[in-house]
Parts: C-alpha cells; sequence; structure tokens
C-alpha cells in the first residue's frame, strides 16, 4: 500500500480485467472487481466514522483481504498508515500511535451479509511520546513499517512512495510477475516482504495467496494450499522450506509450478537448500539479503550442482542500484578482498526512522565524503570476496556472546531505559575469561529517586532472558560521559570500568 | 556478626561489588534475578562448606538452596545440625 502509482496501477487492472482472481484467501477468491468495491465500502466507513483526515490511522497488519481493502482504502483518501504486528501488547500499540500521531486504530472484517464492517477505537494523544518524532509528508511516504525488534519498543520506518514503486517495478521484473502470475504471500503482512508478495502482483494484475497467518507452521495445510493454488513465486524464511520438505508430501508430489524461490531474514542450512531441487524442481533459487530500513540490498542465486559440500551461502552482489561499501573498524572504505561492516545505499530505502534522534550516525553520507547518496549502517559484519561476492558474518559489537547465549547490548539498555525512574542508561560488555563476555550496565537514574541496583535487577529479571540481566548494575545520580554526538561514551565507560577494576583487584 | 550479615558480606563483595549490603533484603531472589548463575552458585557452596565447617561432598547443589540469603542461612543452620562438621 506505498504509493499513488501502486493505486493507479491497481484501478488500471480493476477496470481491465475486472473479474480475474486478486486474491485468494480460504476458499473465497476475490476479483479485482470485489477487493476494489470492498476498497470504496470501508472507504464510505471511514468517512461515515469520522476518521480524521489530516492524521496518519493505525491498521494492525492481520492478513485478511479486509485488511487489504482497507489499506487500498486509505491510499484512496491519502492516509499514511501504520502498520505493525497485529501481536503487539497494547501498550506498545497505543505508543507506537502516539508515536506516529496516529489518533485512530482501524480493524475491518467481514459481516456475515453484505459490506465489510469497520472497527474503530480511539487513541489518546500524548505530545510528549510523540515528542521527537517527525512526520514525512503523505506525498512522501504512506505506509509506515517497524522494526522487529525483540524486545524494546519497535522503531518505525516511513517507506518512500517513490522508493517503494522502485522496489515494486524491480521486483516485477527480476521475478517475472505479470497478470495472472501467483504470489504465495507467506510472510506478515506487517513485514517489508509483503511488499514483494502482496502489492507487486497487485500492480501488474496478477493472483496473491494469502497464507492464513494462524496456521502458518501446519505443514499439511502449506502444501495443500500450494497443491490447490499453483503459484509462480515464493519467497519465505527457511523454516517454510524446512515444513515443506520434511512435510513429505514436496518429492512426491513436486510444487512444479514454482519459478522462483526466494529465501530471505535466516541463514539457510546447508542440508535443507540441496533439498529444494526435489521440492520445487522448476525452480531458480535467490538468497535475498535486506532489512526493513533498506529493503532488499543482495541476491545471490543458488545452483545446487555445483555447491560444494558445506559451502556457506553467500549474500551474492548488490542489487542493480545499491552502492555498499565495506568499511574497516576506522569507518574507512577497504578495497578489494576484504571483512568489515557493510554500509548500503538502495534505491529502496527509507528516508529515515520517524523519531529522528535515531537516525543519527545510522543513516549518512559516503564516508569518503558526499556523493549526494544517503548509506545506512547495516550493523552487519560481511566478507566481500574478491570476485565481488559478499558473505554474511555476523553483526557488529552491539552483539555479544555471554555464556554462549548471543544477546544484544542495545536491546538491553532499552529495557532499562523504560523503567520510569532512569533517565539514561548504558550497557557495555567487559571481556571475561570464563564466560567470554560479562555485561555492565551504568545507570543515571531521576533525581530524588532511590532506584538500586537490585530493584533495576528485578526489572530486567522480568523482561529478560536471565543471561541477558547485566553481571554489574552500578546505579548513581551522576550523567553518562557522552560523545561530540551525544550518545553515551561506550568505549570510554567501558575503559574506566576496566581500569577500576583492575586496580581492585 | 550473625550468619544472615556474615552472608549478605560475601554475596555483595563477589557478586554485588557496587551494592550496600544494607540494601540486599533476606528474601531477594538471587538466581531469578540474575546474582547467582550455575558458576556463581559452586563459588557460594564452596565459601559456605570453608566458612561453616561442612563436608563439602554431603552438600546437594540445589539452587533453591541458594536462592536467596534467607534460604542460604535456612540451609547453613541446618546443615550444621543434621551433618558432621568436617
Amino acid at each position: 500500500m506505498p504509493s499513488r502509482k501502486l493505486l493507479e496501477l491497481f484501478l488500471e487492472q480493476a477496470g481491465n480485467r475486472p473479474d480475474s482472481c486478486a486474491l485468494v484467501f480460504g476458499d473465497e477468491h476475490i476479483s479485482y472487481h470485489r477487493l476494489l468495491d470492498l476498497a470504496l465500502e470501508l472507504r464510505s466507513a471511514m468517512a461515515e466514522l469520522r476518521v480524521s483526515t489530516g492524521r496518519p490511522v493505525c491498521v494492525p497488519a492481520v492478513k485478511t483481504p479486509e485488511t487489504v481493502g482497507l489499506l487500498l482504502a486509505c491510499l484512496m483518501d491519502r492516509r499514511q498508515v501504520l502498520l505493525p504486528s497485529p501481536e503487539l501488547g497494547q501498550d506498545v500499540l497505543r505508543l507506537l500511535c502516539q508515536q506516529s500521531s496516529c489518533a485512530h486504530v482501524l480493524a475491518a472484517e467481514r459481516s456475515a451479509e453484505g459490506p465489510a464492517v469497520l472497527g474503530i477505537r480511539s487513541v489518546p494523544a500524548s505530545a510528549e511520546a510523540a515528542a521527537g518524532f517527525v512526520l514525512p509528508a503523505p506525498d512522501e511516504a504512506m505506509l509506515f513499517l517497524t522494526t522487529s525488534g525483540s524486545t524494546g519498543t519497535p522503531k518505525i520506518v516511513p517507506i518512500g512512495t517513490e522508493a517503494a514503486d522502485r522496489f515494486l517495478s524491480w521486483s516485477a521484473e527480476q521475478f517475472e510477475l505479470g497478470a495472472d502470475t501467483a504470489v504465495l504471500s507467506y510472510a506478515p503482512l506487517n513485514f517489508d516482504l509483503s511488499l514483494l508478495d502482496v502489492w507487486a502482483p497487485l500492480r501488474v494484475g496478477g493472483r496473491v495467496v494469502l497464507v492464513d497467518q494462524s496456521r502458518a507452521t501446519d505443514s499439511t495445510y502449506l502444501a495443500e494450499l500450494l497443491e490447490t493454488h499453483p503459484v509462480h513465486l515464493v519467497q519465505a524464511v527457511p523454516m517454510f522450506y524446512r515444513l515443506l520438505a520434511d512435510g513429505g508430501r514436496g518429492d512426491e508430489r513436486p510444487y512444479k509450478s514454482v519459478a522462483h524461490v526466494v529465501f530471505t531474514g535466516d541463514a539457510m542450512p546447508h542440508g535443507l537448500l540441496v533439498r529444494l531441487p526435489e521440492v520445487f524442481p522448476s525452480a531458480r533459487l535467490h538468497n535475498i539479503f535486506g532489512c526493513t530500513e533498506t529493503n532488499d540490498s543482495f541476491r545471490h542465486e543458488v545452483v545446487v550442482e555445483e555447491l560444494a559440500p558445506d559451502e556457506r551461502i553467500p549474500i551474492g552482489r548488490p542489487l542493480p542500484g545499491v552502492d555498499a561499501i565495506v568499511v574497516g573498524p576506522d569507518g574507512k572504505p577497504l578495497d578489494g578482498e576484504c571483512t568489515g561492516e557493510l554500509l548500503v545505499s538502495t534505491p529502496f530505502q527509507t528516508t529515515g526512522y520517524l523519531q529522528a534522534r535515531r537516525n543519527e550516525g545510522v543513516f549518512a553520507a559516503h564516508p569518503d565524503g558526499g556523493t549526494g547518496r544517503t548509506y545506512y549502517r547495516t550493523g552487519d559484519i560481511v566478507t566481500r570476496r574478491a570476485d565481488g561476492v559478499h558473505l554474511l558474518e555476523g553483526r557488529d559489537d552491539f552483539y555479544v556472546k555471554v555464556r554462549g547465549v548471543r544477546t544484544n547490548v542495545q536491546e538491553i539498555e532499552q529495557v532499562i531505559l523504560g523503567h520510569p525512574e532512569v533517565r539514561d542508561a548504558a550497557v557495555v560488555a567487559l571481556p571475561d575469561e570464563l564466560a567470554g563476555a560479562r555485561l555492565y550496565a551504568v545507570v543515571q537514574r531521576e533525581p530524588g529517586s532511590s532506584l538500586n541496583g537490585l530493584t533495576l535487577r528485578t526489572h530486567c529479571a522480568r523482561l529478560l532472558p536471565r543471561p541477558s540481566i547485566p553481571a554489574t548494575v552500578v546505579v548513581a545520580d551522576d550523567s553518562l560521559p557522552r560523545t561530540p554526538t551525544g550518545k553515551p561514551d561506550r568505549n570510554l565507560i567501558k575503559q574506566r570500568r576496566m581500569e577500576m577494576e583492575t586496580t581492585v583487584s | 556478626m550473625t550468619t544472615s550479615a556474615e552472608i549478605k558480606e560475601f554475596i555483595t563483595a563477589k557478586f554485588l561489588p557496587d551494592t550496600d549490603p544494607a540494601e540486599l533484603t533476606d528474601d531477594y531472589d538471587l538466581v531469578e534475578n540474575g546474582v547467582i548463575d550455575s558458576l556463581g552458585l559452586l563459588r557460594v557452596i564452596s565459601w559456605v562448606a570453608e566458612t561453616y565447617g561442612l563436608p563439602l561432598d554431603d552438600i546437594a547443589i540445589a539452587p533453591e538452596n541458594f536462592r536467596s540469603i534467607e534460604a542460604i542461612r535456612n540451609f547453613v543452620d541446618e546443615s550444621r545440625r543434621t551433618l558432621p562438621v568436617a
């Protein structure tokens, strides 16, 4: 639902081929004509309920034809939409609404007879929550996605209208989408993957086979769905392919219609990858790498016969129009064969998080100076081979291993910062002979607060897995040392603590 | 010094160096709140054995006995009553 252009093209399809199937959901086939009607019904319902036009609306991404219709209706009204996961807790959902100035949460549901029903819930505005969040103009971005933070509040990522159009054009061309091609929509509707799975086909008159989210791990259901509705393109996380391959039907009755298999979001295990040609005998296999902030940035086509045993699957080469830089620890670009942090600039990327201060140091100019392009600092460590193919190595130093458990110190910081008596906090990893790393949290409490390390631990224990609770929590009234850009100076905090511990012991 | 105070002093010195022993209540859950992990547990047990003269081999390494200051104190009291002093 990202752009006007999408709407124009959808309307064209609805006009030219009204009876073609747009969406398959359960036993239902929803034609382009019916989907357009659904959108118009919901548009009237929004007008009747006086949903304010000047502010974004929040539509929890329940994957149904009604939600797709509602998103189209919002597009017609030029309403910006926050599209969060339908599984968020009420408190987080309210906060996201307040941050993005959404006045209403909308939900479209079917009625037994007649038009769809629009459910509406108001959200109280909060100037405090919205402070520092900058809304783009509706012309610039219509859709706000969120990152899938495992703890803390998700970050809101506006998807630029032109960026989305470029992405939809690229994907239609890359995967040969056209009228009547069917695409499986496996990912939740709030994932950026749905731009390809849902909106790219609707733009060209194709058909979208919606996977019922409540049955997404039911291998029998998935196998039957693919048998009943042959599709041209499948994009999913490796788990989906595991379900199909182990479901025991794939190799017996392979899915011959599938021309493109895309895996993304997670490393594809070698043992599973080599089984895919049996399950999808006619398909080209693509490993695609990207994130919500930039959308897809790399593609690697895998030819299973050419794979060496245990060969790691590369993320491949940058997509057309994507510029990728690998930088060393000093932030300077590296040449030739190298390993370092990946910076990318894609034609599909966001203009930045809604929360302006989050963009500092994350979206930046080329390290060698302005080329006019903005680069996103992925935090991913990659190796670039001499042939220009990239391999993913892991995350940068915000991830540490504590007793073998991969732990993101920023997420722990977010949890600590969520305590009402905490003013500021930083979590750093200190080297530890036994545990590999040991977490150290330094916290500034609010003036007058009597918060101590023990109560803060209890707060952490409620929200974090035990290995993520910092080994040392120091609560003080002093402010944290800061870098010139205003962020906690983690290096200095780490250095001071290590010096202090050396002196003590 | 009472047994509780001794235990508290040990726990704060070893595991909570930045905490005032007075802040640590007798029922604070040391396991749940990530103060003592499995390695920490072994350190506590060996300290208990040494300090209170208990035979290490007879001590059950059960986290629930070491979950709080109170639990450790009860464990020490009980062990002193029932186990032969090493």
